[in-house]
């Protein structure tokens, strides 16, 4: 039996390890691994309290965020790879085309 | 009654070809279409001729639009009726007539020009002007007013400059444009004077009501004949009479098919259509009758006699054109409205099929036109000298031809109104065409070859795309005397009675004897001017013309000089009106300019004085939203710095913030 | 032995996470995201979700880091700069998903504290399928329009534009 704490705990940790990678790193795949990080964090989370309560909705909606996760990433790619082909960079220190 | 469709197929011609065959057409796309339309046109206005000629309706109108909206006109003798003129359009027997002769000549001379252009660079232009000409002919010959008939007027008149200057990049081409259509102007003025005093005393513009209100005695006889001179100032421009003729030679600068559709057989002619037209109104005035009839008198003569010394084979075609159409007028002033538009058909046919004629033998000789360097050409171009001496004899007024008929009946009327003076110089007339149209068959087509040996070697016959109107034209020119053949010769004068509806009613009452007489009068006088011409030009191979020249040394350098008329012109009136012109200069600068630039400066002034307002108070609250407006946008910009991770950041703070918020509730 | 199990692949996922953040050659970063995947999968397995275990590997370590991984060969990564950052910035950094982990744990820990103990049973997959084809029929269609969306979508952003002028 594992208690909700533990579950928590790594939930959290995983999706904070994400979430600093966002915020730290400049390299767009880093970035988008990342994501990836932190929606394993909440998968766990809400994995677990499926568990705890019984219910596969926990699960249900697990696999809709992983199935998510999933477009994400090919449009994402799909974008960064457009992207790229224009300005032959992925570092976001360069890329401020939304610069006021 | 669809005869609107007559004008319309032209249009469509013009903007066809003038819109995008100049840039986009072949040759053959481009003929097609004007021919086609020509041909349209003319099948339309055969059709509605024979409707015409079976219904009991005197004319059928059409009215496309109010062209000018209804204003209340202040009318010279009182009364203040509201006045809209209309885009109006009317066939009538007068009309029905002169649409035949516009489409079906116009038609021949499109088909030949097919032939005669075929190796110009411009050849879209060509056929897309001829077939705005004959659009604007059309609504000059269909107008139910004057002032539809004034748009066809200038738009011949605009066709006429752009067809003669055709070859524009020769000078004398572009001046003898200009001169065309300046001298017209002289003469548009007058008609659109003439209009001006009718509208002023009648209110109207509408001829059938214009014909009405003079027959029912609404105008004053001084005014009729005031408005009537006017009138006929505008047509002695477009056809060419006395004083305003001095254009029509120089007009032969254009393409021969030009000068045979405009200057001989149609525009030129707008003249006497106008006033068989108006001819209630002439007829009501009488002295203006007899001042046309006189000026057709007169210029059938003088014109006749500048035709005896001139060289340029088209320039001799010419002025028995001015000549010609100056017998028309002496039909008109006798008061044989039907007889002067019966010589104004035949003459369509045999001076087009002359011009024609002229044409092939200059297209032969590879652009030659004098006659002195022409002769003997009889057995190198048979086909053209056959149609070309039938021409010549048609206008000589050779019995059975159609110019016998149309000639004799107008002497006739011209005897019988009177006037033995414009009968007498009619006359003459006739015996001097005979003379310089037979010197013209003999210089070109008899005696000696005085050919340059380049062009001997050259001369060919014309293709059969120009031989075949010929020949058409020639079968008309032999035939069409009959639709008006005389009572006295047996026939019943078919063609005045067609036209009665539309010219009235000619009596004439003269004894048959009388009337064979004057025929042989008049065929004597034709006999003797071909025959005059023979001995000259044949038997002695043009000595007694030198002769002459020298022994009346003076006459003949007056005559070769066209009487100076144009130097007169020239010195007394361009001279005159340029002086006009810069006196009325120097009065502009200094009188009018001074008006006008005190009247700036007072504005200057004030716009000065607004301008300080504006500055301060204006503008000032205007710019100080847009200052406000910068000092954020400043501020704000700068939180848009386009790093995702700033992005980033900012959300997470935001979660941070909302979840802050959400606990500590 | 389950919580065992539970901080074995836990731990592995930690720590993979860490590296996958913090290597400086993505390369590196997409292996051990692949660890850090499976281990989480297998934290799934110790909460008895069978079925999202299996998702998790079949997607993930199938689907996911192959995509990575071609992505970052196809666009050759040679040239990688080297990131400046100083390091004040940096604990700044960190110090925002832990005040953010913080507070979202004592707020779930907050309204969660009362359920119930753990069942040692996980749900069954047929209840998951039932579940999944009756009261989540109409998300479950949606996703599978969202995933042929995507199919199409990134192929028309990702391909060449090649412009198509014939003349």
């Amino acid at each position: 039996m594992i208690p909700i704490s533990h579950i928590l705990a790594l939930g959290l940790t995983l999706f904070g390890i994400g979430l600093v990678g966002v915020l730290s790193r400049k390299n767009l795949v880093v970035i988008l691994m990342s994501t990836e990080l932190m929606l394993n964090g909440v998968n766990v989370i809400l994995a677990g309290y499926g568990h705890h309560m019984k219910s596969p909705n926990g699960a249900i909606f697990a696999l809709f965020i992983i199935m998510v996760a999933v477009s994400e990433a090919a449009v994402g790619f799909a974008l960064m790879l457009s992207y790229f082909r224009q300005k032959a960079t992925y570092n976001l220190d360069e890329i401020n085309d939304l610069k006021g | 009654m669809h005869f609107y469709l007559i004008p319309l197929f032209p249009l469509i011609g013009v903007l066809l070809n003038g819109l995008a065959g100049i840039r986009y057409f072949s040759n053959r796309t481009v003929h097609s279409i004007a021919v086609g339309s020509a041909a349209m046109s003319f099948l339309t206005s055969a059709w509605s001729f024979f409707v015409l000629a079976g219904s009991d309706q005197a004319s059928f109108s059409f009215t496309l639009c109010t062209w000018m909206p209804e204003v209340v006109v202040n009318l010279a003798g009182g009364g203040r009726p509201a006045l809209a003129i209309e885009l109006a359009l009317s066939f009538d027997a007068l009309a029905a007539m002169m649409t035949l002769v516009v489409t079906g000549v116009g038609l021949l001379i499109h088909i030949y020009s097919i032939g005669y252009m075929a190796h110009d660079k411009s050849y879209a232009r060509f056929f897309a002007y001829l077939n705005l000409f004959t659009f604007a002919m059309l609504v000059l010959v269909l107008g139910a007013n004057l002032a539809v008939m004034f748009i066809g007027w200038e738009g011949v008149g605009l066709c006429s400059y752009l067809l003669i200057g055709f070859w524009f990049d020769k000078d004398s081409a572009a001046d003898a444009g200009k001169k065309a259509f300046i001298t017209n102007r002289v003469g548009d003025f007058g008609f659109i004077l003439g209009t001006g005093l009718l509208l002023y005393f009648l209110g109207t513009v509408d001829m059938a009501t214009i014909s009405g209100a003079v027959e029912g005695g609404l105008l004053d006889r001084d005014v009729a004949t005031a408005a009537a001179l006017l009138l006929f100032l505008g047509a002695t421009g477009k056809s060419a009479q006395i004083p305003l003729y001095t254009w029509l030679p120089d007009a032969m600068e254009g393409p021969t098919p030009v000068s045979a559709l405009i200057h001989a057989a149609t525009m030129v002619t707008a003249g006497v259509y106008m006033v068989a037209r108006m001819h209630v109104l002439f007829t009501f005035s009488g002295t203006a009758l007899a001042v046309v009839a006189f000026t057709g008198a007169f210029t059938a003569v003088y014109a006749a006699t500048m035709g005896f010394v001139q060289n340029d084979i088209k320039r001799v075609l010419a002025y028995s054109t001015i000549s010609q159409i100056g017998y028309m007028f002496i039909g008109l002033g006798a008061g044989a409205y039907a007889a002067g538009v019966f010589h104004l058909m035949t003459h369509a046919f045999f001076k087009s099929l002359l011009f024609l004629a002229a044409g092939s033998v200059i297209h032969a000789l590879s652009g030659e036109q004098d006659m002195r360097r022409m002769g003997g050409l009889r057995t190198r171009i048979p086909a053209t000298y056959r149609v070309f001496l039938v021409g010549a004899l048609a206008i000589a007024g050779i019995p059975g031809l159609s110019g016998f008929f149309s000639k004799d009946e107008i002497l006739a009327a011209a005897f019988a109104s009177g006037n033995y003076t414009v009968w007498a110089l009619g006359l003459a007339g006739a015996g001097m065409t005979a003379f310089y149209m037979f010197r013209l068959v003999f210089m070109t087509f008899h005696g000696k070859e005085r050919l340059d040996g380049e062009t001997a070697h050259h001369v060919h016959e014309s293709p059969g795309v120009m031989l075949t109107p010929l020949r058409i034209l020639a079968f008309f020119s032999v035939t069409a005397g009959f639709a008006g053949l005389p009572a006295v010769l047996g026939g019943g004068n078919w063609f005045a009675r067609f036209l009665e509806p539309a010219t009235g009613i000619h009596e004439m009452h003269l004894p048959h004897a009388t009337e064979l007489a004057l025929m042989a009068a008049s065929v004597g006088v034709a006999l003797s001017g071909i025959g005059l011409a023979w001995f000259i030009y044949v038997k002695r191979e043009g000595a007694p013309a030198a002769a002459i020249a020298r022994r009346m040394r003076l006459l003949y350098a007056l005559v070769c000089g066209k009487y100076f008329v144009d130097e007169f012109y020239n010195g007394v009136v361009v001279a005159g009106t340029m002086r006009l012109g810069t006196l009325l200069g120097r009065f502009d600068l200094g009188i009018i300019d001074g008006i006008v630039n005190s009247a700036a400066r007072l504005v200057r002034a004030l716009s000065s004085a607004s301008i300080v307002t504006d500055t301060n108070v204006v503008d000032g609250a205007v710019n100080g939203v847009a200052r406000v407006h910068e000092r954020f946008s400043v501020i704000l910009r700068r939180v848009q710095t386009g790093y995702i991770y700033n992005y980033a950041l900012a959300i997470a703070l935001g979660v941070i913030l909302i979840l802050t918020l959400i606990l500590s509730s | 032995m389950n919580l065992i199990v539970f901080w074995f692949f836990g731990a592995v996922a930690v720590v993979s996470a860490i590296i996958v953040v913090t290597h400086r050659n993505p390369m590196h970063s997409v292996l051990y995201l692949s660890f850090s995947v499976l281990a989480v999968s297998g934290v799934f397995f110790s909460l008895q979700a069978d079925f999202l275990g299996a998702i998790q590997i079949i997607v993930y370590a199938g689907g996911i880091v192959v995509l990575y991984t071609f992505v970052i060969i196809i666009i050759n990564l040679n040239e990688l700069q080297r990131e400046k950052r100083r390091f004040v910035p940096r604990l700044f950094l960190v110090l925002i998903p832990v005040v953010l982990m913080a507070e979202v744990a004592y707020a779930l820990y907050r309204n969660t504290a009362s359920v119930a103990g753990g069942a040692e049973e996980g749900i069954t997959m047929e209840e998951l399928a039932h579940r999944l084809m009756s009261s989540y029929v109409v998300p479950f269609e949606i996703a599978s329009v969202l995933l042929l969306a995507v199919l199409v979508g990134s192929i028309i952003i990702a391909r060449k534009r090649v412009i198509d002028d014939s003349n």
